[in-house]
């Protein structure tokens, strides 16, 4: 199961965490923030059916209507729009694709859970999710893992990180060990692509959460 | 009553209750319109024919549930079509929830047979490659999380343009994964009844099925439930007509036994008088059944009107008795116009029998025997159980104070010319739409439901119900072939906006030979093995990942092609079935079109395609085939016509007197004709069946006004006799014209004002004067 990056990315987005130590349900109210909202973002995707990882990078926009749109200029074009129940993409010269969420049960938990963080209400979260709070001296990490048996079979954990009230990266790590790092604008893009290694250190993995989440039998 | 007289009554009544329980065994009602239409002529009509009610558009019932928040209508829309799916009742079944149609796992090789993705450009290097990459984009994309799974085995992504392909053109807008109107005020579903929508009953049931399931699945909800489409509609009348029918038949019956009572004051004459009539009634449905397979409800209804004439002939015998005279004296003497009134109407609906419609065969056939039957027996079996008679109807005060005013009133031979002169005016004033030739007038539904329709119609997006592509061929695959070919054109058309979008059975279901084409077109393992090392080379994917689908393409290349029997489990089947089918040994495929903006240019597709392929505007060729069938009635009607003046003729001998006779049926025909008129009533069937009811009562009234003596007191008992006849038949259809189902309106207003105008000329014009 691969994580919908773009609601991670936008709840990233929205969500201004300060240093300072802060109990889940601060957070929970100091997640609350009114659209729109645009930022920059690259992602990496390891997966063991490619070769070699995969890096796009564009916009993401979460608009007043509700709707969701992810943008990618580099290295080919494409817009994702998630409004309701339906993920619409369109891709350079190719007609557009339209998916229902009702067929991907697992997509939905994620779109709800991220309309939970925006609404500042955390029950729906912590009904999909086991919600852990990790922080040091300057960063902060916010751990996701589902509850659902069938969706924690394909996706380990989430992890939302960031320093002081700016989150910069979301990983979501597959249980088969295959992973997408999504790094936020401030970040500088290098044409070379990283190494796994510096991602999961980028990302604090391990930070908040232990480094590989075993899935309770 | 004699001894005898009372044993003959028995067995009389033994016979009727035999009668009845044979016809009960054997008679087989249908409802089958299409027995009521002229045998068509040319490809179009004889389509239309074969389609009416049969067709898969219509037998969709559009559904639409509101009066509650959106998501909880959209709980029962779901609720209700998953529970309505698993009833025999219906077909499909669709609200927008259900899966797109899938292809079953074990036939999953077959995509390879049934795309045409491969048809221009064939599977080659470049294709594989801009695929991968393609997919090498989805899987930076959040649709991965659907896509990964089919990537080794479906790179190029033939299952989800399949069912891309298999879904509707345009869908109504979704909340919570249910259709919905634009405003989201009421969720949607269609349902495809099994009936078709000219069966009445088998509409009743599975809307009762309906009903019950909503009622279930709306729980504690204040939701309301509407159904529309051709199946409701042909229910709804049918029970509409079915209620009125019978409260009109009980209050008709209780006013009959009144004025019966009234006129004759003796039980006995009221309870007699019903004889002719119910053995007449039973000899013609006996005949029916004996000559025909199954008569049609219509026939029956009208049937049964026609022969209402009959229960006139009992009248005629009892209002002419004379005290001390034996009742068998008197039916002699009222024999001659009886006769007369019953032969030339016989002879008239003669000219119906070969009118080479089934329905009016039967209605023509019913009726002339069921009049014959009433005659002779009003003639010979009634005298001899009817008691002495007490009164004398030519004593009554009454009568004598009406006859004498009638009396002296002038002959108003004037209207011989006064009414033709009218008449003539008001056809001159309002020429337009003097005939009706929709043929959905015919069974009429309320204007509010056909609103209603519409919209939910244009909601839907169901497929046009007026306009139609047909294939024909000689068998399946020739059929198949021809609905291939005009995939260019459709294309084009939609292409063009002439169209919205089309559906036909090859496009789920592609002939052996296309399948046979793509198999030879689909490269061999070794190339393929080939083609994705290339391809996979230039993309971030490992070739090997790509397997199984190297293996499925394998399998497509030796699986013989997929036919109809394979799918026949599947939700492919329903779509394959409605579309493609036989009829008297040829097979049709059905082009259902959807939003069509140019008539013209499908039209002319079709004439392109020509003979194999029809166009079929079903307004139009109902309308030609209305237009046919009346003018085939027409002709009929003035042969009967022509028949009805040669027994009058032959029976009255003298010009003057056959004029006489003639004269109130003919200006009653014309004030009815001018009145509807001058009304804006369009003439349909049910109007000209009515008009030949009311001529065949106005013939009677002249028959025996003109036959009565100078005699004033066998005047007298005449006029009692028609005043009788008149206002019982006036009571039983001025209550129909009160009807709310148009036809039976149409009847009872043609009939009412037949029997007010026959009796009033026939008095004033026919009527001999007392010396």
């Amino acid at each position: 199961m691969r994580p919908p990056i773009p609601y991670l990315l936008c709840v990233a987005m929205l969500t201004s965490v300060a240093a300072s130590s802060r109990a889940l349900d601060e957070l929970e109210r100091a997640l609350r923030r009114t659209p729109p909202v645009t930022t920059g973002f690259v992602e990496y995707r390891f997966s063991h059916l490619l070769k070699n990882p995969l890096q796009v990078s564009g916009t993401l926009e979460y608009r007043a209507d509700g709707v969701l749109a992810r943008r990618v200029e580099v290295p080919y074009r494409e817009s994702t729009e998630v409004s309701g129940e339906q993920l619409r993409i369109e891709r350079e010269n190719r007609p557009a694709r339209t998916l229902s969420l009702a067929r991907a049960p697992q997509l939905r938990v994620m779109l709800g859970s991220f309309r939970a963080l925006l609404e500042g209400n955390f029950a729906p979260l912590s009904r999909d999710f086991e919600v852990t709070l990790a922080e040091d001296d300057t960063h902060w990490t916010l751990t996701l893992v589902p509850r659902d048996a069938r969706l924690l079979k394909a996706l380990a954990r989430i992890q939302v990180s960031g320093s002081e009230d700016r989150p910069d990266c979301i990983a979501a790590l597959e249980s088969d060990g295959d992973a997408a790092f999504t790094l936020l604008e401030s970040q500088p893009v290098s044409a070379a692509l990283p190494a796994r290694a510096v991602l999961e250190h980028r990302c604090h993995l391990g930070a908040g959460a232990p480094r590989a989440a075993p899935p309770a039998p | 009553m004699t001894r005898r007289g009372a044993w003959l009554l028995a067995a009389w009544c033994v016979l009727l209750a035999i009668g009845v329980t044979w016809i009960q065994s054997r008679l087989h009602v249908s409802a089958d319109l299409r027995l009521f239409m002229p045998t068509p002529r040319g490809e179009q009509q004889r389509l239309l024919v074969q389609n009416i009610g049969e067709s898969p558009a219509s037998r969709l019932l559009l559904v639409a549930i509101d009066g509650d928040q959106p998501a909880v209508l959209a709980g029962i829309s779901k609720q209700l079509a998953s529970t309505l799916a698993a009833r025999p009742e219906f077909g499909l079944v669709a609200n927008g929830a259900q899966a797109p149609i899938a292809i079953p796992d074990a036939l999953l090789p077959y995509r390879y047979l049934l795309t045409d993705s491969f048809d221009l450009h064939s599977l080659d290097a470049s294709t594989l490659e801009t695929a991968l990459a393609d997919r090498a984009a989805d899987m930076a994309s959040p649709a991965s999380t659907l896509l990964e799974a089919w990537l080794p085995r479906d790179p190029t992504l033939e299952v989800l343009h399949l069912v891309d392909r298999w879904q509707p053109g345009t869908e109504p807008r979704r909340v919570d994964d249910a259709w919905f109107t634009g405003d989201g005020r009421r969720a949607l579903l269609l349902v495809e009844t099994r009936a078709a929508a000219f069966d009445p009953d088998g509409q009743t049931t599975a809307l009762e099925a309906l009903r019950a399931e909503f009622a279930r699945a709306r729980g504690a909800s204040p939701a309301r439930l509407t159904i529309s489409g051709s199946g409701y509609f042909s229910s709804v009348i049918k029970q509409r007509t079915q209620a009125e029918a019978s409260w009109f038949g009980g209050i008709a019956t209780a006013g009959m036994i009144l004025l019966l009572w009234f006129a004759y004051r003796h039980v006995g004459f009221t309870l007699l008088g019903a004889l002719p009539l119910a053995s007449g009634a039973l000899a013609g449905l006996a005949m029916v059944s004996w000559l025909f397979q199954s008569v049609h409800g219509i026939t029956l209804a009208f049937g049964f009107t026609l022969i209402g004439v009959a229960q006139d002939y009992p009248m005629h015998l009892f209002s002419h008795l004379r005290r001390g005279e034996s009742a068998e004296v008197t039916a002699r003497r009222v024999w001659p116009p009886l006769a007369t009134g019953v032969a030339s109407t016989c002879v008239a609906y003669l000219a119906f029998l070969i009118s080479g419609v089934i329905g009016l065969a039967q209605l023509a056939c019913l009726t002339a025997c069921g009049l014959v039957v009433a005659g002779l027996t009003t003639r010979y079996l009634l005298p001899r159980v009817t008691p002495a008679a007490t009164r004398d109807p030519a004593d009554s005060r009454l009568l004598e104070r009406i006859d004498r005013r009638v009396s002296r009133l002038p002959r108003p031979l004037a209207l011989l010319l006064v009414i033709p002169v009218a008449a003539a005016l008001v056809f001159w004033l309002r020429p337009e739409g003097f005939w009706q030739n929709d043929l959905s007038k015919l069974t009429p539904v309320p204007p509010t439901l056909l609103r209603e329709d519409l919209a939910l119609r244009r909601e839907l997006a169901t497929p046009d119900l007026r306009y139609l592509l047909v294939a024909s061929g000689i068998d399946e695959q020739d059929v198949l072939a021809r609905l291939e070919s005009l995939d260019d054109s459709l294309a084009q058309a939609v292409n063009r906006g002439a169209i919205g979008s089309y559906d036909h059975a090859a496009r789920y279901l592609p002939s052996d030979a296309r399948q046979r084409a793509r198999q030879a077109k689909l490269p061999d393992p070794a190339q393929l093995e080939r083609l994705v090392h290339e391809a996979a080379a230039a993309s971030p994917f490992d070739a090997q990942l790509f397997a199984p689908f190297v293996a499925d393409i394998a399998r497509a290349r030796e699986l013989p092609p997929l036919s109809r029997a394979e799918l026949a489990t599947t939700p492919l089947a329903l779509r394959i079935d409605s579309a493609l089918f036989h009829r008297e040994g040829r097979w049709y495929g059905l082009v259902s079109l959807f939003d069509v903006h140019d008539p013209a240019a499908m039209a002319a597709l079709g004439s392109a395609a020509s003979p194999f392929v029809t166009f079929l505007d079903l307004k139009d060729a109902s309308e030609q085939l209305v237009a046919a069938h009346r003018s085939h009635i027409l002709l009929c009607l003035d042969v009967s016509a022509l028949l009805l003046v040669m027994v009058i003729w032959i029976a009255l001998r003298r010009v003057s007197r056959v004029l006489r006779v003639l004269a109130p049926m003919v200006l009653t025909t014309l004030i009815i004709l001018a009145v509807l008129r001058g009304f804006g009533v369009s003439l349909n069937l049910f109007h000209l069946i009515s008009l030949v009811l009311a001529a065949g009562l106005g013939l009677d009234y002249a028959l025996f006004f003109e036959h009565a003596s100078d005699d004033p007191a066998e005047q007298r008992r005449t006029l009692h006799a028609l005043l009788v006849c008149a206002l019982s038949t006036l009571l039983v259809f001025a209550l129909l014209a009160l009807s709310t189902v148009p036809v039976l309106a149409a009847i009872g207003i043609t009939v009412s004002l037949g029997v007010v105008c026959n009796f009033l000329l026939a008095l004033l014009l026919t009527r001999e004067r007392a010396a």
